[in-house]
């Protein structure tokens, strides 16, 4: 497969993943913030997911209308839905020979329903919550219709590894602003509502459920989100798939480079497979996923490298 | 059958071939069938029909992007959902003209890149040749595989008022729009169901079967399974989406000039495995952007030492490299002499009578005639840097004629042709607009073959007789029939 090919699959596919978290986070937070009593302050989303300053985060952090039009169609945010989907179509547009075309037509239309300036106007006037509920099924349209067809190739296990490296990023974000943006405010981490919302956000709330039983525990959602091997969204459990899909990608070859990176990942899984809630609040949550995000960074930037030739 | 309330406002132009109807005003045979077709449907109807037309292009991101102040905007290259028909009768004359047309520009690539017999037996002066920017000295005693330079052709077809063909001009370098051919016919599918069979049209998916074949003959290297790439200058190319769809339909690696490298003159790909060499390559790619060391230094779209590699024949390239020189509208004249010189036959196809403005008698009668005239660049095109002397002003033509003093060489003259016209559907109506034909022809080791069909392009403008896309041209589906 072309170093490029390779590229703009695996780039393709982050992008997919991201705009899911975004679009999931966002939904959720608009139904909490319709649940509080308090002013809802939407700066830990800000935070994950643009880079927004602290001045101009604090501008917008209560209005939920202005922080869905920034999130959605930002045009100076990177990681708006409109920036992230023109992106994951331009990259999908030059590989269109190695998707199946009901793929790409998918994903086409996906970013035609972006475009659509008709969802600025429901997000400023109408129910948001329709408008994020239309543009969730189109991810879940491109995951269905990707499993469904997608080759068991190559390019399927590029696909997979960016996905599957994006969501553990995006995880370890995620837990790491919001347990630590809650440093000012000691009592948000024992608020049942905060913890509710949270694992809502990122799908674990049945599964919590049905694994603790004693109420919303901050310890237990970091044993959750980060060592629970079953839940999808899992750290652990997304690092065992990229770990999954690269073996995948062994030939006769590439020896060297790919002990490289295989030596990475490796590293990495047991990092995690190996570390307990109370080794992990021993080294401090903060500094403990900073190290789990540099190792994520650095097995990109080595794929970027020996894989995807752009040295 | 003229009380149908689409057809009601029908009125045919005057001392043009009508396509649909005759000069009785009645419906032409091959157009009844549609035409009844269509009289069980209401205005609202096609109107319908045209939409989903529309959505089809767009969902299908067959597309191209504008770009305006930063942002993208997604254009789609209009589409009329009327078919234009052409009887067996007339496509048979097509085909044999066509492919004694292409033998002869073969034959005449292959003579002017070695011995220039034409020019010694005084059939095409030298300094025509020479003068040609397309003609390239890198090209002169380079052997390309089985002789063939010209594999793939877009041959431009119109009719004059009594309907018959003239060859506007040859397209030997990159000719584009074959997807459209393809992608038109899936759409009418769509919009007139059970119509095709009826109508006994022939089938045009076989392009990409056939030019997939006789890129595999022409690979250099006898193994079985030959690397075959489709060049591309990459998504913010107009033609992107005919790039795409041909290498999907091949099976084809679609590439960018940054995916390939020359190493000891063979060319390679950068994969995921490391390099793999390259045996064939169709390039989408001009000429002068192909290899930076010998063309434009400039070029980031095609591929350091390519040109090299061309030379000691350890890669194909289709089109062949300097394929302009046959192309180029000065040129244009002499294939007729072509014709009979190298193939001892009568052209099959009229040339349309072209003056060239570097010959003193010609400019002056071209001037003193500029009212019937169209006056155009040798290696213009997309309908850009001409002269329509019956509708351009004094002012223009004044401008146009110093420009041309400047350098007479470049351009040559052709009466105005009116172009034939054909029904075309919009604001609930049908009406006659001029079209053109495009067939692609595909030259293997074992011959040459034409798709039964082509892109038919549409000036959708009243009365324009520019069918060119950047210039408001639209397109149609083209009917072959059977019988």
């Amino acid at each position: 497969m072309l170093s490029r090919v390779a590229s703009n699959l695996y780039w393709l596919s982050r992008y997919i993943e991201r705009s899911d978290g975004i679009l999931r986070m966002l939904k959720i937070n608009y139904a909490s913030s319709q649940d509080a009593l308090q002013e809802f302050s939407w700066a830990p989303v800000i935070k994950i997911y643009s880079r927004l300053e602290e001045s101009k985060i604090r501008e917008i952090e209560f209005n939920s209308r202005k922080v869905l039009l920034y999130m959605f169609s930002g045009s100076d945010n990177l990681n708006s839905i409109v920036n992230i989907i023109t992106l994951a179509r331009e990259n999908a547009r030059s590989v269109q020979d190695h998707i199946p075309k009901d793929l790409w037509q998918c994903l086409n239309e996906y970013y035609h329903l972006v475009k659509d300036k008709r969802l600025i106007q429901l997000l400023q006037k109408d129910d948001p919550t329709s408008v994020l509920d239309e543009l969730i099924k189109q991810v879940m349209l491109y995951y269905g219709i990707s499993e469904v067809t997608m080759e068991r190739g190559e390019g399927r296990s590029f696909m997979n590894i960016g996905k599957y490296l994006e969501r553990s990023i995006q995880s370890a974000d995620i837990l790491d602003i919001k347990f630590s943006t809650s440093g000012d405010d000691p009592d948000l981490l024992t608020s049942a509502s905060y913890l509710k919302y949270l694992l809502l956000s990122i799908g674990a709330y049945d599964l919590y459920l049905k694994t603790y039983r004693q109420g919303f525990d901050a310890e237990n959602i970091l044993e959750l989100v980060i060592l629970n091997n079953d839940f999808p969204r899992s750290v652990l459990y997304s690092v065992n798939n990229i770990n999954r899909y690269f073996e995948r990608l062994k030939t006769n070859k590439d020896i060297i480079e790919f002990k490289e990176l295989s030596f990475q990942i490796g590293r990495l899984t047991s990092m995690i497979r190996y570390s307990t809630i109370g080794s992990i609040e021993q080294q401090g949550l903060h500094i403990y996923l900073g190290l789990i995000k540099k190792e994520l960074y650095s097995i990109g930037n080595s794929l970027n490298v020996h894989y995807f030739a752009n040295s | 059958m003229l009380e149908l309330d689409f057809l009601q406002q029908y009125r045919p132009e005057p001392n043009t071939w009508d396509e649909m109807f005759n000069s009785d005003n009645d419906i032409r045979q091959p157009y009844q069938k549609i035409i009844n077709y269509l009289s069980q449907e209401s205005a609202e109807d096609l109107n319908k029909k045209e939409e989903l037309a529309r959505k089809l292009f767009m969902s299908q991101g067959i597309t191209f992007t504008v770009y305006n102040s930063g942002e993208g905007i997604e254009k789609i290259f209009p589409f009329d959902i009327i078919p234009r028909i052409i009887t067996a009768h007339d496509w048979e004359i097509i085909e044999k003209g066509i492919k004694q047309r292409l033998k002869a520009l073969n034959i005449f690539l292959k003579d002017v890149y070695s011995n220039m017999f034409i020019i010694k037996d005084g059939i095409i002066p030298l300094e025509m040749i020479y003068s040609c920017p397309h003609f390239l000295r890198e090209m002169h005693n380079v052997k390309v595989p089985h002789d063939i330079y010209v594999h793939i052709a877009g041959i431009d077809l119109i009719r004059d008022f009594d309907g018959s063909f003239y060859v506007l001009e040859d397209n030997l370098r990159t000719p584009s729009g074959v997807s459209y051919m393809l992608e038109n016919r899936e759409i009418t599918k769509r919009l007139f169901p059970d119509l095709l069979p009826q109508c006994k049209v022939r089938s045009v998916t076989e392009y990409p079967e056939i030019l997939y074949r006789n890129l595999m003959a022409i690979s250099p290297r006898q193994i079985s399974n030959p690397t075959i790439v489709l060049l591309s200058p990459g998504i913010y190319n107009s033609a992107y989406f005919e790039h795409t769809t041909l290498a999907r339909l091949m099976g084809v690696e679609l590439v960018e000039g940054r995916d390939l490298l020359v190493d000891n003159q063979r060319v390679y790909m950068k994969t995921t495995n490391g390099r793999q060499q390259v045996d064939v390559i169709y390039r989408r790619v001009d000429d002068e952007y192909l290899d930076p060391l010998v063309f434009n230094p400039d070029s980031i779209l095609g591929v350091a030492g390519i040109m090299g590699a061309y030379r000691k024949g350890n890669v194909a390239i289709v089109n062949a490299i300097g394929n302009g020189v046959a192309d180029d509208k000065a040129i244009y004249t002499y294939v007729p002499d072509m014709i009979k010189y190298y193939l001892n036959e009568e052209p099959l196809l009229k040339n349309v009578p072209t003056y060239q403005l570097g010959n003193p008698d010609q400019k002056e009668y071209v001037f003193s005639n500029i009212g019937q005239m169209v006056i155009k660049k040798t290696n213009g095109s997309g309908g850009y840097g001409m002269l329509m002397g019956h509708i351009a002003n004094d002012d223009e033509i004044q401008t146009y004629k110093s420009e041309v003093d400047k350098d007479p060489r470049q351009y040559i003259a052709q009466p105005t042709i009116s172009l034939s016209a054909a029904p075309c559907f919009f604001n609930k109506k049908l009406y006659p607009r001029r079209i053109d034909l495009r067939p692609f022809a595909l030259c293997g080791p074992d011959g040459i073959e034409i798709v039964p069909g082509g892109l038919t392009r549409v000036a959708l403008k009243e009365g324009s007789l520019i069918v060119n896309s950047s210039q408001g041209g639209g397109s149609k589906d083209t009917w072959v029939l059977a019988s």
